[in-house]
């Protein structure tokens, strides 16, 4: 027996949320060839058909590009902090990829590691994920290379598979997600269908074993002299979560922000005397694949990469993950 | 004083050190009664005023600016105000493109000796936005709704003749070393070949996007020796300027342009180059009828047509989404700085967290630092991974220093760059 629901009743669910205060956010088309996850101010706005995946990803809900982290008021020679951003709203992201929400449980070992972070924590706590299933990949896809498949469940509260005839099949997995379905499926015996995925492009283990073999090898040099420099591919990086802390002065309100940064940036490591440990392009090129195949597994076990293959999509010079990681498995 | 509603509007004055400040000084020590209203911020020179002064104010809540210098032919340092000016002309243009409210900014000369212009100026700045009310409207998304028509057709993949015989040549050049490597196209986007045998991985087809001219600026490639470079007659203009700039030097470089026959939408909207002029050595003919810009109403005219106040809710909700990832600058071939504005911190100049006011004043930086130096190739707009059509503003530029002063970047390699230079015909029907 399974649990359907109809795309009819899915989007009035998503409405009765909005109207209960909810922050919604999942898949909208802001261009003709656009998909992003934003804000959805009414059910309307979902798309759920018609592309392969969104071009950003759903940790913008959970760890923003722009956070407060508190305020502050200069009287005399005293400080005083203001609290940050005010109480945070139940979230739910809808019709997340598997992909997507796969880099949740990923970056909740960093997040809690040595440090347990309150405002990454205090927004996963109050966001369910509701996954759609893919129907679709492209050539830029690659889920099925680092142990992911177009219906993981991992790191959802609830899965959603098209059954082909406008209603879903609703997989609850967490409690979570069975509150909000709560009363709202019907009983079928349809089960629902996924795609079958990008067939496997590469090894990530011979991957991990390369990078971590080959810091210096003439490889980066060549693989990274396209490389433009730009953030693109870690901010549209499900996984990707460097941050630097900047202090907006009076004009902004005095507060003390966090904001997304990226390796690939020339500034990441430079320091205060001028020195740059990496001071080119093709180190910091190397550094974003090895903390993704060999720093983070070795430290927590996963591999910081879903396989969604946003970098390789959205890169200017169609650079990305993918296109590393078949390089080096091609020799 | 107040007006009915109690309003009071706040004007912020930037004037020069030399006269207007004085003028104000004079109209004080005679005695004129002027309104309280204005806030005077005292700078050496009108040529000295970053025009993000101007949108500050507009964020710290002014409800009019005000910006005042030396009569022409007065200044202090020679030619400020006409430099002043110039830049005034395109600025206005690309706050109307933002939907800012022109009404609200205000240019004037008022020498030393004028108090009583000082006076009349502040006076009638104060009536006037009084009747125009505060200024809520800044950053003001309303209920702009994205519009998801207009999608513009894809081009076929094809491709062009010339593919093989720029790749045999290519392989002449650096297999008889004149050239240590070749910046061209491969299959997922640009490739930097450095042996003959890679020669292979060249390709030339109508999906080649990418302005090449953008890794003339890194220093991972200029390490590498001599290049020869693949460009589209686009891309050309951006050498034109480089070296004019001093950036490049013609003579270090082989250039092989392409006969282009359209990379479609967005990147062709404004261009109707076909042809290469300047480079060593050409390829191919463009087949088929001379490509026309795209008439009216293409996306500029369609985003002139709205009314200022939804042009500015159309870029906050664009500009919402923006990651400030960069990659419209690092794209740019044009942006060249060794340290850009915004990775300046000591002081922060420009807000570095994405938010409305961190995105609107480095995408105001970013525009204006390109006026009149953009070629138009519009790879802000396609690399943009929020999608932000961002050449919209440079387009803004480019008419607007064709239109006041004839002149295309990158299309005369002898014509006098716009900023940086002036003459005394500059038009000021705007200065008071």
């Amino acid at each position: 027996m399974s649990e359907i629901i109809s795309q009819a009743a899915l989007r009035a669910l998503v409405g009765e949320w909005i109207a209960e205060g909810k922050c919604l956010s999942g898949p909208v088309r802001v261009k003709p060839n656009l998909v992003l996850y934003d804000e959805l101010r009414s059910s309307d706005d979902l798309v759920l058909e018609g592309f392969v995946r969104p071009a950003n990803s759903i940790k913008e809900s959970i760890f923003p590009k722009q956070e407060k982290l508190y305020g502050y008021k200069l009287r005399g020679n005293s400080i005083e902090l203001i609290d940050g951003d005010a109480a945070q709203r139940e979230q739910v992201v809808i019709a997340a990829r598997p992909c997507d929400a796969a880099a949740l449980p990923i970056l909740d070992h960093v997040f809690n590691w040595d440090f347990r972070d309150e405002f990454y924590n205090r927004r996963r706590a109050a966001t369910a994920v509701i996954t759609l299933a893919c129907s679709h990949h492209d050539e830029n896809c690659f889920c099925t290379s680092v142990g992911l498949n177009p219906s993981s469940e991992c790191g959802s509260d609830a899965l959603l598979l098209e059954l082909g005839n406008g209603s879903y099949e609703v997989r609850c997995i967490t409690d979570r997600g069975r509150a909000l379905f709560g009363g709202k499926l019907e009983k079928s015996d349809q089960v629902g269908k996924a795609d079958s995925g990008p067939e496997k492009k590469f090894d990530a283990q011979a991957i991990r074993a390369f990078v971590t073999q080959h810091f210096e090898d003439p490889f980066w040099k060549e693989h990274a002299l396209t490389c433009m420099g730009c953030g693109t591919c870690a901010f549209t990086c499900p996984t990707c979560h460097c941050f630097d802390i900047v202090d907006a002065g009076p004009a902004a309100g005095n507060a003390r922000f966090r904001t997304w940064d990226s390796c690939q940036f020339s500034t990441f490591t430079a320091h205060a005397s001028g020195h740059n440990p990496r001071a080119a392009q093709p180190s910091r090129q190397r550094q974003r694949v090895l903390h993704k195949f060999a720093i983070y597994p070795e430290k927590f076990g996963e591999i910081l990469c879903t396989g969604c293959g946003n970098c390789t999509r959205n890169c200017p010079v169609g650079l990305g993950v993918l296109n590393v990681a078949t390089e080096i498995s091609h020799g | 004083m107040s007006g009915a509603n109690g309003f009071e509007p706040k004007i912020v004055a930037y004037v020069c050190n030399w006269c207007t400040y004085l003028g104000a000084d004079l109209a004080g020590t005679t005695r004129l009664e002027y309104p309280s209203n204005v806030r005077i911020i005292r700078l050496p020179c009108t040529g000295r005023i970053d025009f993000n002064l101007i949108v500050k104010a507009f964020e710290i809540g002014a409800d009019a600016v005000l910006v005042s210098g030396c009569h022409p032919g007065d200044c202090h340092y020679s030619a400020g105000n006409y430099h002043a000016r110039r830049r005034w002309i395109l600025f206005r243009e690309l706050l109307d493109t933002l939907g800012f409210d022109l009404r609200r900014i205000h240019f004037t000369w008022i020498s030393a000796a004028e108090g009583r212009k000082w006076q009349e100026v502040v006076t009638e700045i104060t009536e006037k936005t009084r009747q125009l009310g505060p200024y809520t409207n800044l950053y003001a998304a309303g209920n702009f709704k994205n519009s998801p028509a207009n999608a513009a057709a894809a081009v076929e993949f094809k491709t062009l003749a010339a593919e093989n015989e720029l790749r045999e040549y290519c392989r002449k050049l650096l297999s008889e070393g004149a050239v240590k490597v070749v910046i061209g196209y491969g299959a997922r986007g640009p490739v930097i070949v450095t042996r003959p045998e890679d020669a292979d991985r060249l390709v030339w087809n109508n999906q080649c996007v990418s302005n090449l001219a953008a890794y003339l600026k890194r220093k991972e490639v200029k390490t590498l020796g001599r290049p020869a470079i693949v460009v589209k007659p686009c891309d050309e203009k951006s050498l034109v300027v480089l070296e004019k700039e001093s950036q490049i030097e013609r003579k270090g470089i082989h250039v092989i342009g392409m006969a282009c026959e359209g990379v479609g939408e967005p990147k062709c909207t404004f261009c109707a180059a076909r042809t290469p002029r300047f480079a060593d050595k050409s390829f191919g003919e463009p087949a088929g009828p001379a490509p026309q810009p795209s008439p009216a109403p293409n996306r500029f005219a369609a985003l002139m047509e709205m009314a200022p106040a939804d042009r500015m809710a159309y870029w906050t909700k664009q500009f919402d989404r923006c990651v400030k990832c960069y990659a419209c600058r690092q794209v740019c071939p044009m942006c060249y700085c060794e340290r850009c504005i915004v990775d300046k911190n000591r002081p922060i100049v420009i807000d570095p967290a994405p938010s409305t006011k961190g995105v609107f004043a480095w995408q105001i930086a970013r525009a204006f630092h390109l006026a009149a130096r953009c070629v138009g190739c519009g790879e802000c707009s396609r690399a943009c991974p929020a999608g932000i059509d961002l050449a919209l503003l440079n387009i803004c530029l480019h008419k607007a220093a064709q239109e006041h002063f004839g002149f295309d970047a990158g299309v005369d390699p002898n014509a006098e760059p716009v900023i940086g230079s002036y003459t005394l015909q500059d038009k000021e029907d705007f200065i008071r």
